[in-house]
């Protein structure tokens, strides 16, 4: 069923060719992280948006919690991706092309898109998780092909793929040429809030990683119950069978595919800006916190822990802070406002637009200070954005984003900077473990 | 030999009943269960009534009509129960749900085990005067029952922190929990950075995440935990545990489920042997099965109220007695910034450190939770909401902000006490009767003046957590004043004298050597944990004996 290999030759003989394939392992992460999280923002939370009943709305609130919580486990993925990166001697990778891509930039011969709650997108995610060398059985054939859908053959590669491929490198190179990152850079639950965020240090620990990686999106031979794979298809039963799309139930907001946050703001080519300025400029709020938020993580994965622990860890903690108080907020409240006229009965949605922005510096205080400015800018803005007809997720995101703003110098400061300052170093170039 | 019409009836599709039935009918054979409560309305249902229940308690989404009047489960102290008049006696505040899945459905879903020192009270601290006469050793040693919590934490998918919870108090775990632990909530984290290491009354305070049979993750087809707070009475998701999970399983494994059968009274034949049970429809027929090995699961109230109907198992004149629960406390702070309650379960960490010492030859042991739901045990957040408008005459943006600013910074800190056994702590049959026309639970209960004491210093130790981490407008609460953990034990307690107690160490009846009795009746301790996990455990330990027994009787 697999006509794309994850690589040109399909045999990893380098570090260089393993760093790449970490880097679109990283890609791939973030990007369906992101699918899946405006797939969730999309979901209707309240009886009197209309389209369901109670017992429905009961059913599209699980759906919404399946979605955020399958989303929270593919960031461990990224998070696990960066240790093993790490670990052989690369940087967190965090860049990934904005949304929409096509079906030919990555060899899963799937596109990666943003677009709301629904049966396209659930077949979607249900082929980025398909196990790997397994055909879709002919249940899984009759469930993917739903009326409205085109025919096209069912012929994709799964991120499962990617993994064996990254799995054969780490056991085909030799370990103590490979293992040259210094051990107190990787990031444990110790250190950053990821329930189940272990260390890489060595073969067998970039095995275990990929393992949980694999075992949590496609599940175990003959135990797939638990995995991503079957939530989706358990979910897009669920859908058909309860009539979605028939004239009572309709769980999502109809949200506009694949925005970016204006017009001056078209990320890529096919890229829809929201229309709506007011969105537009929520929109353009919720990717700048973004950024920033991938740019205090990628810095904490970056340096060594030794000396600096209390630095990363409350980089670590405001950037984890960031995505429920101030991301979810802002990306469930985009999709109650208007996308503007060009896009009738449409609803706005979060781009997931990486602005551009240098990465933060070696030195802690720098970086401490530039997140410190960073943070007042944003919240200058959430503060005028406050004295708008927002809707009520958007306005919470923005009340929260001045609180964190206010607090963040406090969460910094408290820990003694001086102490840091210099001790957050460069990656070190040990050898082995 | 007779033929039965069952190989096993259970009584209560409880958490042990029907994870003892689930167990023996995937061994072959014939199980029947008996519930003398209803199918639910849909979990969505009960979601619904329990969002329009003014005011709201455990039992509200499960307010049913004919259920309430056949099988009645208690609501408070008095709707049900039989006590003496509150105004001069103590009472018995914890309750339960008579339904198929039994209390699972309202419990919140923590699963700590028992400590190897609880099995021990007496042998570990009983040597000076004045312990209380009522603690016993188990007949079972932790050691017995560890590989059975191992086994009950897969069954139920129990999620928890390995490294934290590896030999607490001497007491060691020999496989991992199934699942990692469930995320602390954001307060559990900002507290310990405040109070862990520091010390009170020369012991050190460390907060541990709480194992929970809560989905950390996807478990057994059962989506994680979402945060939807309301544990208590009912998870809207499926992702807390409940014995529905078990009762499901039953079935699909070939045990007969009948579900409104409230039964009334069990015969025992010539031999002391116990085979028929008697029960009662909703619709009013009166039917009896029989059975080769009878087991009662239901729970530490219902389980002895059988029992003297029956006139069964009680020759130690035990059965009833050393009723306990948990003395469970709420005290309240204002912390000095933001902590966000109600994001997350109700509670995800605790401090396990008073809850074995030296100092429990004197006083009782306790638990500390830290909880994640405000004030809302104090009516949060519609109290603020009143108080704003009606005293600050605060409206829109204005009032959003204020009740906003309050309610984010709320706390609710509690303790669950080790309640000592005590003979005259007990459930007896009153005058007064239900709808079926079978006698209400008469109860008597006086906490131990060894568990007041441990009661005023979990109390004392609150206050002092309130003070370390800088909270204003602490509530500590009446010093003696008490509240239902929901834990009801005792009553059918385990023990090798026949003389002394109703079980023995396999959950079996010393008197009838084919009825077994399941659930936290049989607990001759209690310690502070919550017991469901070890009820779970006993359970799994019950149904292979019984296998066994089966076997040798030729089945």
């Amino acid at each position: 069923m697999t006509n794309h290999s994850m690589s040109d030759s399909g045999t990893i003989r380098t570090r260089s060719e393993l760093l790449k394939l970490l880097c679109e392992a990283a890609e791939l992460e973030h990007g369906i992280a992101c699918s899946y999280l405006y797939s969730a923002f999309s979901l209707k939370r309240d009886i009197s948006e209309g389209g369901m009943t109670w017992e429905e709305q009961q059913k599209v609130r699980r759906w919404a919690a399946q979605l955020y919580f399958i989303a929270s486990q593919e960031m461990l993925h990224l998070a696990l991706v960066w240790n093993m990166t790490t670990a052989i001697g690369g940087t967190p990778y965090y860049l990934r092309p904005n949304f929409p891509q096509g079906t030919k930039y990555y060899p899963l011969n799937l596109p990666i898109e943003l677009e709301p709650f629904g049966c396209r997108s659930l077949r979607r995610f249900i082929l980025y998780e398909h196990p790997q060398q397994q055909s879709p059985s002919h249940d899984l054939k009759t469930l993917l092909k739903f009326e409205g859908d085109d025919e096209e053959e069912i012929a994709f590669g799964s991120v499962g793929e990617l993994y064996g491929l990254i799995a054969s490198g780490f056991r085909n190179l030799d370990e103590k040429e490979l293992f040259i990152g210094s051990p107190p850079q990787q990031m444990t639950e110790d250190l950053v809030h990821f329930p189940d965020l272990v260390a890489v240090t060595g073969r067998s620990s970039a095995l275990s990683a990929i393992e949980e990686i694999t075992e949590q999106g496609e599940g175990r031979i003959h135990h797939r119950e638990n995995s991503h794979f079957e939530t989706f298809v358990g979910i897009l039963k669920e859908l058909l069978e309860s009539g979605a799309g028939g004239p009572k139930f309709a769980p999502a907001r109809s949200v506009m595919r694949n925005p970016s946050a204006g017009k001056e703001r078209g990320y890529s080519a096919n890229a829809n800006p929201i229309d709506d300025p007011l969105a537009g400029e929520v929109a353009a709020l919720f990717d700048s916190v973004y950024s920033l938020m991938l740019r205090m993580l990628a810095w904490s994965f970056e340096f060594d822990a030794a000396g600096a622990e209390q630095q990363l860890k409350s980089f670590c903690s405001a950037a984890i802070d960031l995505m429920p108080r101030v991301l979810l907020p802002l990306g469930e409240g985009l999709t109650l406002m208007p996308a503007g006229k060009k896009y009738p009965g449409k609803t706005a949605g979060a781009g997931f637009g990486l602005t551009r922005h240098t990465n933060l510096p070696p030195s802690g205080n720098n970086a401490y200070l530039l997140c410190r400015e960073r943070f007042r800018e944003l919240a200058t803005t959430a503060e005028r954005l406050l004295a708008e007809d927002l809707s009520n997720p958007a306005r919470a995101g923005c009340l929260h984003l001045l609180e964190m703003a206010d607090g963040f110098d406090v969460r910094v400061a408290g820990i003694g900077l001086g102490k840091y300052a210099s001790a957050a170093r460069r990656r070190g170039s040990h050898r082995g473990k | 030999m007779k033929e039965h019409d069952f190989d096993v009836v259970v009584v209560g599709a409880g958490v042990a009943g029907s994870m003892l039935a689930y167990r023996l009918a995937q061994t072959g054979a014939r199980v029947l269960i008996l519930e003398a409560g209803s199918r639910n309305p849909s979990r969505a249902q009960m979601v619904g009534k329990y969002a329009t229940a003014f005011p709201k308690t455990p039992h509200s989404p499960y307010v049913e009509r004919e259920s309430d009047l056949k099988a009645p489960s208690p609501d408070g102290p008095a709707d049900y129960y039989v006590q003496p008049d509150p105004a001069t006696h103590t009472q018995y505040l914890s309750t339960y749900e008579r339904r198929t899945g039994g209390s699972t459905w309202h419990w919140l879903g923590h699963t700590p085990r028992l400590l190897r020192s609880d099995f021990r009270m007496r042998k570990t601290y009983g040597k000076g005067a004045g312990f209380p006469a009522g603690f016993v050793d188990w007949p079972i040693s932790y050691d017995d029952l560890e590989p059975w919590y191992c086994e009950a934490e897969k069954e139920m998918g129990v999620a928890g922190s390995d490294e934290e919870w590896n030999d607490l108090f001497d007491s060691p775990r020999s496989k991992p929990f199934p699942m990692s632990n469930i995320w602390p909530s954001y307060s559990d984290n900002w507290i310990a950075v405040r109070i862990n290491g520091k010390l009170f009354d020369h012991i050190k305070y460390c907060v541990k995440s709480t194992p929970a049979a809560r989905n950390s993750t996807t478990y057994d087809g059962r989506p994680a935990c979402a945060g939807n707070s309301i544990c208590v009475p009912l998870c809207p998701i499926g992702a807390k545990y409940d014995a529905s999970v078990h009762v499901a399983k039953a079935k699909t494994a070939g045990a007969s489920l009948r579900e409104e059968c409230v039964v009334t009274r069990l015969e025992k034949d010539k031999d002391g042997s116990v085979h028929r049970v008697n029960f009662v429809t909703f619709g009013g027929a009166r039917e009896t099965v029989t059975s080769e090995i009878v087991v009662i699961a239901a729970h530490a109230i219902e389980t002895p109220k059988l029992l003297l109907m029956s006139g069964l198992a009680n020759s130690s004149d035990t059965v009833g007695r050393y009723l306990m629960d948990h003395l469970s406390k709420s005290t309240f702070g204002i912390a000095p910034e933001p902590l966000f309650p109600f994001r997350g379960p109700p509670s995800t960490s605790g401090i396990e450190s008073f809850r074995d010492g030296e100092f429990r030859k004197k006083q009782a042991g306790f638990r500390v939770s830290l909880n994640n739901d405000g004030w809302s045990r104090k009516g949060a957040p519609y109290t603020e909401i009143v108080e704003s408008v009606m005293q600050k005459n605060l409206i829109g943006r204005e009032l959003q902000a204020a009740v906003f600013k309050r309610v984010t910074r709320q706390i609710r800190l509690s303790c669950s006490v080790e309640v000592a056994p005590d003979p005259n702590n007990r459930v007896e049959l009153s005058t007064l009767t239900d709808a079926l026309g079978l006698p209400r639970p008469k109860i008597t209960f006086t906490p131990p003046e060894y568990s007041y004491r441990g009661l005023l210093h979990a109390n004392k130790t609150l206050g002092n957590i309130f003070k370390l981490i800088g909270a204003t407008e602490i509530d500590l609460g009446k010093p003696r004043a008490y509240d239902g953990a929901g834990h009801i034990m005792g009553t059918c307690r385990m023990g090798n004298n026949a003389k002394s107690s109703v079980v023995d160490g396999h959950c079996r009846s010393h008197d009838h050597q084919n009825l077994f009795i399941v659930g936290s009746a049989v607990f001759p301790t209690v310690g502070s944990p919550n017991p469901t996990l070890t009820i779970a455990a006993l359970a799994l330990r019950a149904a292979h004996e019984i296998k066994r027994q089966l076997g040798n009787s030729g089945r």
